[in-house]
């Protein structure tokens, strides 16, 4: 038998043990630590992977497929389970035909996200079991593991990722032929299962009150909650990444690592505890362990000494330590911090979302509200235009209130192609059924760039790179019925300019689909350079559309041709003819 | 064994990752238990990018301690800034003498040089490695020859670099990066 041995991330390892655990089919929607899952597992073969258009439309294609027969799961980011939390508490109520897996991917630190939720609650809140691997050894593992859970119960179940593991690498060690199928499976038609009316929920609903006891003895059996025996005094109760940082700190303390934290196994942690005059809980964000052990009357103590908010690392577990009195006072030494500019990201050179925003910008009556993507960086200085951003999709269902209950500003939404068909149909359905008088501004740069540019539905090809025709967004919006459709380049910026002033103070509902592709994905575009000859003034007009790619120096402005793409916007927002120019082609 | 680390900064598009996934595999060839950890959501928009490879015989944690960072290689003189909390007194630095400008931001390069000759380290080195990656006829391989430099200080042999870039850059360029490399060997020197 030949191993693999690789280093591999935590999103690789997982797609892996997918695989080995024989699953065959996998959808999701990008989202940040989780977008890299699907392309890892895409490259096997004989398995299908695919984009959904948003997380509930993914978790439900592989519930389907698991209820014809085959293995499946489905990869989000945490907030996605928020939008897939509908299937998701019914169907641990149908259960489950093949196994299949819900990979959540949170965010601790909010590294690439508008909060900070922790997807355990979520276990719980559906009476499913919960698999947290620390590591890409264990991502792989325990995701192989998490088939087999999935068809003892029949139930779904979540895997929970986090940045650190999702994108940490780290070594595994495999053997690449996938298990055996313990039972052969087919499509399973069975009313009183799959058929969520009252009658049969009302049943289903008992039952899984019934698995969750079972689910409790097997937590205090599974081999994947762990007593890790050491020489202090001390009992740390912890789980996933926590792990890795407590036992580089405290190595020689009794380790109790929780793998399957939903249902906890709260017996055996019982066990565990009464060995020790001290017993601390470690666990990133919320107190979820420390919770139900303290509701069921465990002496431990937690976030009294760790932080509720942002991640953990080595210093701050061992800070929490040394307060706990776990490890002695000692002083750490380290140099001091200089002050130093931060380094926003900004938008891209060539990106065609800056004009927008440069337009956006010098229109003092207007409220903007915004979504999900690289655009939302348009809300940063100096382009600043953008004055709402909550969750995907919620741009266009908010501008629809905002224009019902005032008209001292005009209202603009702005999402992308992508969120677009995550969530903005329908409030584009609503924004028409009201009458809003508001205008939406469509970014349809044919890719979901901010994740890495997965393809969309205005892409044209999906992740199997088969080809379809694009989905046709102003042709979208006329047959819902919207009159005023209007589709534009931006890289015009002055018909860019006349298309916005003259539909923003329209009293009606008008779409403008901006149709400019993305110049990181699918490929790059890089066209002739411009330069700033002497004719500069050194007025910083420039400056304002916030180009990585313009700098100032000398009272003048001057453009690195290494990183400009030739969008030309700059050259036609300078006020002074010829002071920026297409570089001359020798 | 006591683990240790190196920590990579940049800008994005600097070619952070491939120089830490080159420096990770060359630990593993050479028997290291190895962890990495990447810092990257927003930096194809030009945000900072950092990883650091932690190496040791067993190794949790996959990013850095403060204070218990041996080996430092930056490409930009701000980022380098930047990891000094992660610095103790033995460590050593390899800095590309080069700013990344910031958007709307007015830079004092006389005050970035004043913080990087206060850092109170073993050893710094600094030198404009873009003039070496030209020498190559290859400005991407200023990363590889940073990492030669290092490699000086490093605790295996210089085969195990050899053979990871045999294994992990694209075979187009594994001979400029070899020959890179090697340049950063003796420039360390």
């Amino acid at each position: 038998m030949n191993l693999i041995k690789k280093l591999a991330s935590g999103n690789e390892a997982l797609a892996i043990g997918a695989y080995k655990g024989n699953a065959r089919f996998a959808s999701g929607y990008p989202g940040t630590p989780s977008s890299e899952i699907l392309d890892y597992f895409k490259q096997f073969k004989q398995v299908r992977a695919q984009w959904a258009s948003n997380e509930k439309a993914g978790f439900e294609a592989a519930l389907g497929a698991s209820i014809a027969g085959v293995r499946s799961f489905v990869t989000m980011k945490h907030v996605g389970l928020n939008v897939a939390a509908d299937p998701l508490m019914t169907s641990a109520y149908t259960g489950i035909n093949a196994g299949f897996v819900v990979v959540t991917a949170d965010d601790p630190g909010m590294h690439s996200s508008q909060n900070e939720q922790d997807n355990r609650f979520y276990a719980k809140f559906a009476n499913i079991p919960m698999i947290e691997p620390g590591d890409s050894f264990e991502a792989a593992g325990f995701m192989q593991y998490a088939f087999i859970v999935s068809e003892k119960f029949d139930l779904p179940v979540m895997v929970r990722l986090t940045t650190r593991i999702s994108h940490s690498l780290g070594l595994i060690k495999y053997d690449p032929r996938p298990l055996d199928n313990e039972k052969e499976l087919c499509i399973e038609k069975d009313f009183k299962k799959y058929v969520m009316i009252p009658a049969n929920a009302i049943k289903k609903h008992k039952s899984i009150l019934e698995k969750l006891e079972q689910l409790k003895d097997f937590s205090n059996e599974t081999p994947i909650n762990k007593i890790e025996k050491g020489d202090l005094n001390v009992g740390v109760i912890t789980n996933g990444i926590s792990y890795s940082y407590a036992k580089e700190i405290i190595p020689d303390a009794n380790f109790f690592k929780v793998g399957f934290s939903y249902p906890l196994p709260v017996r055996k942690i019982k066990e565990f505890a009464k060995d020790f005059d001290k017993v601390v809980v470690i666990e990133e964000t919320e107190p979820f362990m420390e919770e139900i052990l303290k509701s069921e009357g465990l002496n431990v103590e937690g976030k009294k000494y760790f932080p509720r908010d942002g991640e953990l690392n080595l210093d701050i577990v061992e800070d929490g330590l040394k307060k706990f009195g776990a490890l002695k006072e000692k002083k750490r030494v380290y140099f001091e911090e200089f002050e130093l500019p931060k380094r926003p990201p900004a938008l891209c050179p060539g990106c065609p979302h800056r004009p927008i925003f440069d337009i956006l910008h010098s229109m003092k009556d207007v409220f903007i509200t915004g979504d999900i993507g690289c655009y939302t960086l348009g809300s940063l200085p100096p382009l600043s235009a953008m004055h709402t951003t909550v969750c995907m999709g919620a741009s266009i269902s908010m501008g629809v209130g905002v224009s019902k209950v005032q008209d001292k500003e005009r209202v603009v939404s702005i999402i992308g192609d992508s969120t677009f068909f995550h969530t903005g149909i329908q409030p584009l359905i609503d924004a028409y059924v009201n009458k809003a008088n508001m205008t939406v501004i469509i970014l349809d740069n044919r890719i979901t760039a901010m994740t890495g540019g997965q393809p969309d539905a205005s892409s044209g090809f999906n992740l199997n790179n088969d080809d379809f025709e694009p989905v046709n967004i102003a042709s979208l919006a006329k047959t819902i019925g919207i009159k005023n459709v209007f589709e534009i380049d931006q890289y015009d910026y002055k018909n860019t300019k006349h298309i916005l002033e003259r539909e923003i103070y329209k009293e009606e509902l008008s779409v403008i689909v901006a149709k400019r592709p993305c110049v990181l994905a699918p490929k790059k575009i890089k066209d002739t350079p411009f330069v700033v000859t002497d004719k500069c003034i050194g007025c910083k007009r420039c400056l304002r559309i916030a180009c990585p790619a313009i700098d100032f120096k000398d009272n003048r402005a001057i453009i690195d041709e290494t990183i400009c793409t030739g969008c030309a916007i700059c050259e036609q927002v300078c006020p002074v003819e010829e002071a920026i120019i297409k570089k001359s082609e020798e | 064994m006591n683990i240790d680390s190196i920590l990579f900064a940049g800008v994005g598009g600097d070619g952070i990752i491939t120089a830490s996934n080159v420096a990770a595999e060359a630990f593993i060839l050479a028997g290291f238990d190895v962890k990495k950890s990447e810092i990257h959501g927003m930096s194809q928009r030009g945000g900072s990018v950092s990883a650091s490879v932690r190496f040791g015989e067993k190794v949790y944690s996959p990013t850095d301690k403060l204070g218990s960072v041996s080996f430092v290689i930056a490409t930009e003189k701000i980022e380098a800034l930047r990891c000094v909390k992660y610095l103790h007194k033995d460590s050593i630095m390899i800095i590309n003498d080069r700013i990344m400008p910031i958007i709307n931001q007015e830079i004092n390069e006389a005050e970035i040089d004043a913080m990087i000759k206060s850092i109170n380290i073993q050893t710094i080195h600094i030198d404009n490695f873009l003039e070496f990656a030209k020498k190559l006829n290859n400005e991407k391989v200023i990363n590889t020859i940073m990492l030669g430099v290092l490699a000086n200080y490093l605790p295996i042999d210089n085969k195990y670099f050899h053979k990871a870039i045999e294994n992990i850059i694209p075979s187009k360029i594994k001979a400029v990066n070899i020959a890179a490399f090697n340049e950063g060997l003796s420039i360390g020197k």
